[in-house]
């Protein structure tokens, strides 16, 4: 068994038009006992900014907590919000420094940037990132997220229909996965608000 | 216990080694790395030199990235091919680019293909081939247009063509075959076109796109996409969810708002003396 | 092989720890500590590496009382699992990691009653009830029927007997004797020891 298998978890992420949306799932266990179902992976680090940082969890803490200290390091030497293009660097140079001893942990960046591109980065565990144009997928059913996403992803979806797109790909790639949902939590990011929505779920 | 951690100083960090050891002995598998799959490829020709390369990458069997961009930006007279472990190839093209450019500012000349190379294969080569990059470099420089292949480890070869990757042995069949010395730079994008096609199509790690970039002594042109090997189907229906289809318990927005806005004038350009 | 219960409600915690210290398949004693008061309103319970435990356990105490002195006010629990946690994931990556499960019962002035769970590699989540230990396997599925969170401490000390029960009954691992503690608000009460009937020999 992987170490990314231990605790369980999936993020995606979604661009839509003028937004860009990012769904967790909620479960934390311990290999096949459920511990909780409050543990989202998915953390704000901006006003517009949002990073899932699925994998092993005790890596999930430890790397937020690095990251949100290196955020505000530059916030406050910069004195300015961070992009969310520097920020995928900022996490991606933080993996790669620890190339031979990495933190189990797969990124994902969704935000919008100043004049309100959206973005989207994924990464693996080691800092390698990809900037792609529609979907950005990483956790324990990863592989059933890709399918979902790919089929019902679109091109200049609104808020709306990207919040549909992205919780019906979660639930439906949780779903066929023991170790990942137990509730999901979904963020929309739009340039003049921010909705937050709880996805009512399977809980077995 | 530091209550402020320093800033990391560079170099590699090992404090996760230890643990991840014990983990590993415990039974748990490191996860896998993203890699390139790949097939790079480089070829002389008259006026210069062609780099070539697919853009899938891989992680495990899955298609980690479509459209991955492996022809890498050195300086303004070099480009490098990247095959192995995504991360590593990213990030010693990366670094070694930062200090050409350092060594340009320095030197205020255009720096040559060989002093990009001993910079690769000395990192390389320091690192035992545990940094995973296979690279394909090519430049052109005041003597002419060069072409290197490097391995891992650090050794290197100059060569009329080359090939990198798992599609390698595909591509090189193409060269073996059709290649000839004093190309033009037509027949010479139709050579590489075909010899990255031969390793997207025979090799189940290389796929999707064709990216190409020449360099020649008046300049760099670089395609990307030069061709879409294969184009995905037309979706015929939609499958866009109506509002409302999704069971919600809670909704919470946040509304954003502009209190100030402020601009600053950026009017001193960039000190870069000395 | 060890087994610790927590359980929190409106505005008390319940923590409970097995009495056993184990060497190899030897059991070495039977009344055996592993709940750690670390001030008027918080407690923690620790299982894991016979030695790291107490270790850790007791670095963990004082540096909490610590705080109170030089700062004149306590942690609140949030802040003291932080604490912990940040501890565990830094000594994890140290020539010389603690392996020890921790369970943190409290009591905020402004939340409640809190519980948090942290496992040896410095996981740290907030939680309604957890285990460590095999136990987990039992116990769970009792706490998940019976908990709810307005139960009153009578109702409360009897959820934790249940769990007890259950884990002696069921588990193969032989955990006869287990210490039980309430965390209220500026009070911990510490309750007679629970001890499966033993066998009557002649």
């Amino acid at each position: 068994m992987s170490i990314m298998n231990y605790n369980g978890g999936v993020v995606i992420a979604m661009k839509g038009k003028d937004c860009v949306a990012i769904a967790t799932d909620t479960r934390l266990g311990v290999r096949s006992l459920t511990l909780t179902t409050d543990f989202p992976k998915v953390f704000q680090m901006g006003p517009t900014l949002f990073l899932g940082l699925p994998g092993l969890a005790t890596d999930t803490m430890t790397v937020y907590q690095r990251l949100r200290f290196r955020l505000n390091m530059y916030e406050l030497r910069e004195n300015k919000r961070v992009r969310p293009q520097v920020f995928t660097s900022m996490v991606s140079n933080l993996l790669y420094e620890r190339r031979f001893g990495p933190y189990f942990v797969e990124p994902v960046v969704a935000g919008l940037d100043k004049d309100g591109t959206p973005y989207i980065a994924s990464m693996d565990l080691i800092g390698s990132y990809q900037e792609p144009e529609d979907i950005c997928v990483a956790g324990t059913c990863s592989e059933q997220a890709y399918g979902m996403a790919e089929a019902l992803w679109e091109k200049d979806m609104d808020a709306d229909k990207l919040f549909e797109a992205i919780s019906q790909s979660l639930m439906n790639a949780c779903d066929r996965d023991a170790i990942s949902g137990q509730g999901a939590i979904v963020h929309i990011v739009e340039k003049n608000k921010i909705t937050t929505k709880t996805l009512k779920m399977r809980m077995d | 216990m530091a209550l402020l951690p320093d800033l990391p100083k560079g170099g590699f960090v090992f404090e996760n080694f230890q643990r991840n050891e014990f983990l590993k002995a415990k039974g748990f598998r490191a996860p896998k790395a993203t890699k390139t799959g790949t097939t790079i490829v480089g070829c002389l020709v008259k006026d210069g030199v062609i780099l070539g390369a697919d853009t899938r990458a891989t992680s495990g069997s899955v298609i980690a990235d479509k459209y991955s961009d492996k022809i890498h930006y050195m300086a303004k007279n070099i480009y490098c091919c990247g095959a192995g472990t995504a991360a590593d190839t990213l990030y010693v093209t990366r670094m070694v680019s930062s200090n050409l450019e350092l060594h340009r500012l320095n030197t205020n000349r255009v720096v040559p293909v060989i002093c990009a190379l001993r910079m690769l294969k000395q990192h390389l080569f320091r690192y035992q081939g545990y940094v995973s990059a296979a690279l394909v470099l090519a430049g052109v420089d005041e003597d002419g247009a060069h072409l290197y292949s490097v391995t891992p480890h650090g050794s290197s070869d100059k060569l009329p063509f080359t090939t990198m990757g798992s599609g390698s042995l595909a591509a090189m069949a193409v060269f073996e075959t059709r290649w000839k010395p004093n190309m033009t730079i037509e027949e010479g994008k139709k050579l590489v076109r075909d010899s990255v096609a031969a390793g997207i199509f025979n090799d189940l790690g290389s796929g999707n796109n064709i990216d190409m970039c020449i360099i020649t002594r008046d300049g760099v042109d670089y395609m990307r996409p030069y061709e879409e090997a294969n184009l995905k189907g037309q979706r015929l229906n939609s499958y866009v969810f109506d509002k409302g289809a999704t069971p919600i318990l809670t909704v919470h927005t946040i509304p954003l708002e502009v209190e100030e806005v402020m601009v600053r004038h950026m009017d001193e350009t960039m000190d870069t003396s000395a | 092989m060890e087994g610790l219960i927590g359980i929190a409600f409106k505005d008390f915690a319940i923590l409970a720890a097995d009495r056993m210290s184990a060497f190899s398949i030897i059991t070495i004693k039977s009344d055996e500590n592993k709940l750690y008061k670390l001030s008027d309103s918080l407690m923690m319970a620790v299982c894991g590496e016979p030695g790291d435990t107490k270790q850790f356990a007791e670095f963990i105490e004082k540096n909490i009382q610590l705080y109170k002195m030089r700062n004149g006010f306590e942690l609140t629990p949030r802040s003291a699992a932080t604490f912990i946690q940040r501890n565990m994931a830094d000594y994890l990556r140290s020539r010389s990691p603690y392996t020890c499960n921790i369970l943190l019962a409290g009591h905020d002035r402004e939340t409640g009653a809190e519980l948090y769970f942290i496992d040896y590699l410095a996981t740290l989540t907030k939680l309604p009830f957890g285990i460590h230990g095999y136990g987990s396997f039992f116990g769970t599925s009792v706490l998940d029927r019976y908990y709810r969170y307005d139960m009153s401490e009578e109702e409360g000390t009897k959820l934790v007997l249940k769990c007890i029960a259950e884990v002696q009954k069921r588990l193969v691992v032989n955990l006869p004797v287990f210490q039980v503690a309430i965390v209220k608000k500026g009070e911990i009460k510490t309750l007679p020891d629970v001890k499966m009937t033993p066998i009557e020999v002649n």
